[in-house]
């Protein structure tokens, strides 16, 4: 049976994750082409569309990275398909530069950009707000508040986009991405071919001489977007009270959960805008004039704040405007938080919560999984190099080699800068420079800073984690993987070779399990010069238990001859550990059965897997 | 939407508890029981042990839950339901798994862990309104640890703190999970409900 994404027929009302809200709107707006860069909290977009695939009607691929994900899609764009490419908010930063001048191109089948930003840096590095990219490219940008309108608004962004040929920015928001609701689908056509290539140099070549009409083009579709804004229904009024309240994104839902709870529906007029750039001017105009003041609610920057200061100041408006100095520049808004705003706005007492303090409690840090081989290779690196290395480190589950005992992250900046920031501190550091990167990020943008460095002879060590998959947005795909749920990766690239291809000359290769050669290894390398790689190769177990249906089939228990020094506790920080009395103890059901430790403990030995 | 009472359902647990399965199973039967529902979770770092947190919420269009806003507190590790008691407000509902899974810290003894006690004593500075089970015991009892979320919730549902019945719930599994893992978690729902009705 297909998949209920795939229903041609309109009608029934699923409950619908946010981002697969996104795939069925993309499904019936007649989606061709789908291409990403997986990345919390956008995955599942992609995820569904893969796992899909052997059904839909449409081509997919997990690109290298954003940059090549909006690359692709804009070329299959400009070929008439219509497309949708997704992405984290941190990945827009590697896609701006195809995404700025796509704006100018135009995209003649459509092309939406998911951007899924995290206020709250749930799991980001980062808060930025990527409303500002709509702006600074001249981009239409949606921006839903519920699972029905993601699945609106991906179906009606990207109609609009094929519309105007221009690419078409959804921006969601975590809580949006996340949430569950809903969603009554509508018909789902069958989207046919794509129309082809039309050659058109001065439309699609943009060298300066077409670029700057191509900018004048692009400033005339703005104005004619915002004819369209003026007349969406995703930009509304309502409310008849005397103070105007703006609102955008998820904090509309607030805004609206705020008014039930307050019960002040009367005291407050309410402009909701859901396409909100560009401005549709004679509505908010419109609202200014009948209020008088305007309190705005946005998550992150002053971004609709500003717009419409800038709108009363050029129309002579002497109306107060406020947002970010009732509501913060930073993380999520609550529904409590924007009640209180409403109440202090009537003179009303404000909630605070007595019962609301946190306790001290013992943390729960996420950690590295048990029988995961990144901690292997950790723990032969702090054996060899200890506290007399820098350690650059990079984005993925390995960061979170971060903590204590193995302290193996002195660093990070973003995805892929392990190999050139380590480069950078190799210029600035006496001690040696250990670089790690996972296979996954290696292709994403490891590449380009490993040739640099081999260009520039940095003294550096580049320990590449390949566990055969990118375990921490969920189990992607990437060239290097040998396995996908789908079956064998036929174009598998090899990391070795690529290294070697780059100019690298010292390449050693280990199983990170087998500690005494990744020791040895490690301490060869050490003593030369130049840049230098370690592939430690191993899949991650989760991975392995998912697409090889593999486990391990024994466990590691504590022998009775245990001294008690709990040596293994304090330096290895496997979750599958715990003290019981003075000694270490294995739970058997969390062990992976990796034997690491019985490499670093004789006490520790091995048995049968149920026995 | 503004017919219906809000209720704010909050679940907290472990990564790898079930935690997620128990807010979409909770939500799809408040959806069956023609309530309008929204739903909220955070993902990524969470799936390596750390803490899990969700929320399901009935006559509401926010998926999230603030400070001292929710009415009911699902919590399926006594640790987690007190780290997210800042979340319930006063005297509401707070329905807790009595069974530790410890953190790294405490596993390594590195630090000490709360007890019960203190868990039940922070809860009832809060509210009166709280239930206690067992929920790894009565998920082993059902046949599958996994399945003691499903405890939880079945207790959920003997209370008159939520409109949905233990009927619905069971219907939403039999509709939702993989037909081999059904009869464990009807059974656990079964014990769940039990167990509430014993207190």
């Amino acid at each position: 049976m297909a998949h209920p994404l795939l229903s041609p027929e309109g009608g029934a009302t699923h409950l619908l994750l946010g981002n697969e809200a996104i795939v069925r709107g993309a499904l019936e707006a007649g989606i061709q082409v789908v291409t990403c860069y997986p990345g919390t909290p956008s995955s599942e977009v992609p995820d569904t569309f893969y796992r899909i695939s052997p059904d839909g009607k449409f081509k997919f691929e997990y690109s290298a990275n954003e940059k090549v994900a909006l690359e692709v899609g804009g070329g299959a764009s400009m070929s008439g398909a219509m497309t949708l490419t997704t992405m984290k908010h941190v990945g827009v930063n590697v896609a701006a530069d195809p995404l700025l001048t796509l704006a100018y191109t135009g995209t003649p089948g459509g092309l939406m950009l998911l951007s899924a930003d995290d206020p709250g840096c749930h799991s980001s590095q980062n808060e930025q707000d990527n409303r500002y990219y709509g702006r600074l490219a001249g981009l239409p940008v949606f921006e839903p508040a519920t699972a029905q309108e993601a699945k609106d608004m991906a179906r009606d962004g990207l109609l609009l986009s094929k519309k105007h040929e221009t690419p078409l920015l959804l921006r969601t928001t975590t809580r949006v991405n996340h949430l569950r609701g809903p969603v009554e689908f509508g018909p789902m056509p069958d989207p046919g071919k794509p129309e082809g290539f039309k050659r058109n140099p001065s439309k699609f070549v943009p060298i300066p001489a077409f670029a700057r009409p191509m900018h004048e083009r692009l400033l005339e579709r703005i104005e004619a977007l915002r004819e369209e804004a003026e007349n969406s229904p995703y930009n509304t009024i309502h409310g008849t009270g005397t103070i105007g309240i703006a609102a955008s994104g998820i904090s509309r839902a607030y805004l609206a959960d705020a008014i039930m709870e307050t019960g002040l529906a009367d005291k407050f007029k309410i402009m909701e805008l859901g396409f909100a750039h560009p401005l549709p001017r004679n509505m908010a105009l419109d609202f200014m004039k009948s209020v008088d003041k305007v309190i705005v609610i946005e998550e992150l920057e002053p971004i609709l704040e500003n717009d419409l200061r800038v709108l009363a100041q050029k129309n002579g408006l002497d109306l107060s405007i406020e947002g970010k100095d009732l509501l913060p520049p930073n993380g999520e808004f609550t529904v409590t938080m924007v009640a209180n705003v409403l109440r202090a706005q009537v003179g009303e007492k404000t909630f605070a919560c007595d019962s609301c303090i946190p306790a001290e409690l013992p943390q729960r840090p996420p950690n590295l999984c048990a029988g995961c081989p990144h901690r292997a290779t950790y723990f032969a690196a702090r054996k060899v190099f200890g506290d007399d290395a820098v350690y650059s480190s990079d984005i993925g589950c390995y960061t979170l080699g971060l903590l204590p005992p193995l302290s193996m992250a002195d660093f990070l900046v973003c995805m892929g800068s392990s190999i050139s920031a380590g480069c950078g501190a190799a210029m600035a550091n006496d001690k040696p420079v250990v670089a790690f990167i996972g296979d996954s990020t290696f292709f994403h943008s490891g590449l380009t800073g490993l040739a640099s460095a081999v260009f520039n002879n940095h003294d550096v060590l580049l320990v590449i984690l390949d566990n055969h998959t990118t375990a921490m947005t969920g189990h992607q795909p990437h060239p290097g993987v040998e396995m996908t749920i789908l079956g064998e990766n036929e174009n598998r690239l090899d990391i070795a070779k690529a290294c070697e291809g780059l100019g690298v000359t010292n390449i050693r290769k280990v199983n990170p399990l087998n500690q005494k050669k990744t020791r040895a290894a490690l301490e060869e390398l050490r003593e030369m010069s130049g840049v230098r790689v370690l592939i430690a190769r191993e899949p991650c177990p989760l991975h392995s238990r998912r697409v090889y249906k593999k486990v391990a089939p024994m466990v590691a228990y504590v022998a009775d001859s245990c001294t008690g020094r709990a040596e293994c506790l304090d330096t290895l920080a496997c979750p599958a550990f715990y003290k019981e009395g003075d000694k270490a103890a294995i739970n058997p059901i969390l062990c992976n059965g990796c034997m690491l430790c019985l490499q670093v403990c004789k006490h520790i030995k091995s048995k049968k897997r149920g026995s | 939407m503004s017919n219906t009472k809000p209720i704010r359902i909050m679940l907290t647990g472990v990564g790898g508890q079930g935690t997620l399965t128990a807010t979409t199973l909770l939500a799809k039967a408040v959806l069956a029981e023609g309530l309008p529902v929204t739903s909220g979770e955070i993902h990524g770092m969470a799936q390596r042990g750390g803490v899990v947190e969700s929320t399901v919420l009935i006559g509401c269009k926010s998926p999230k839950i603030g400070l001292g806003e929710a009415d009911v507190l699902l919590g399926f590790e006594p640790l987690e339901t007190m780290r997210a008691m800042p979340y319930l407000r006063k005297d509401g509902l707070v329905l807790s798994s009595t069974e530790f899974l410890p953190p790294l810290s405490v596993a390594m003894g590195k630090q000490e862990n709360v007890s019960i006690d203190q868990v039940k004593e922070v809860v009832a500075q809060c509210t009166g309104n709280s239930f206690y089970l067992p929920c790894q015991s009565l998920g082993l009892e059902a046949g599958a640890v996994q399945a003691g979320n499903l405890a939880l919730l079945g207790a959920l549902t003997a209370t008159d703190a939520v409109p949905v019945s233990p009927q619905t719930l069971a219907e939403t599994i039999k509709a939702n999970l993989p037909a081999k893992i059904v009869d464990v978690n009807l059974k656990a729902l079964e014990l769940g409900v039990g167990a509430l009705e014993n207190t």
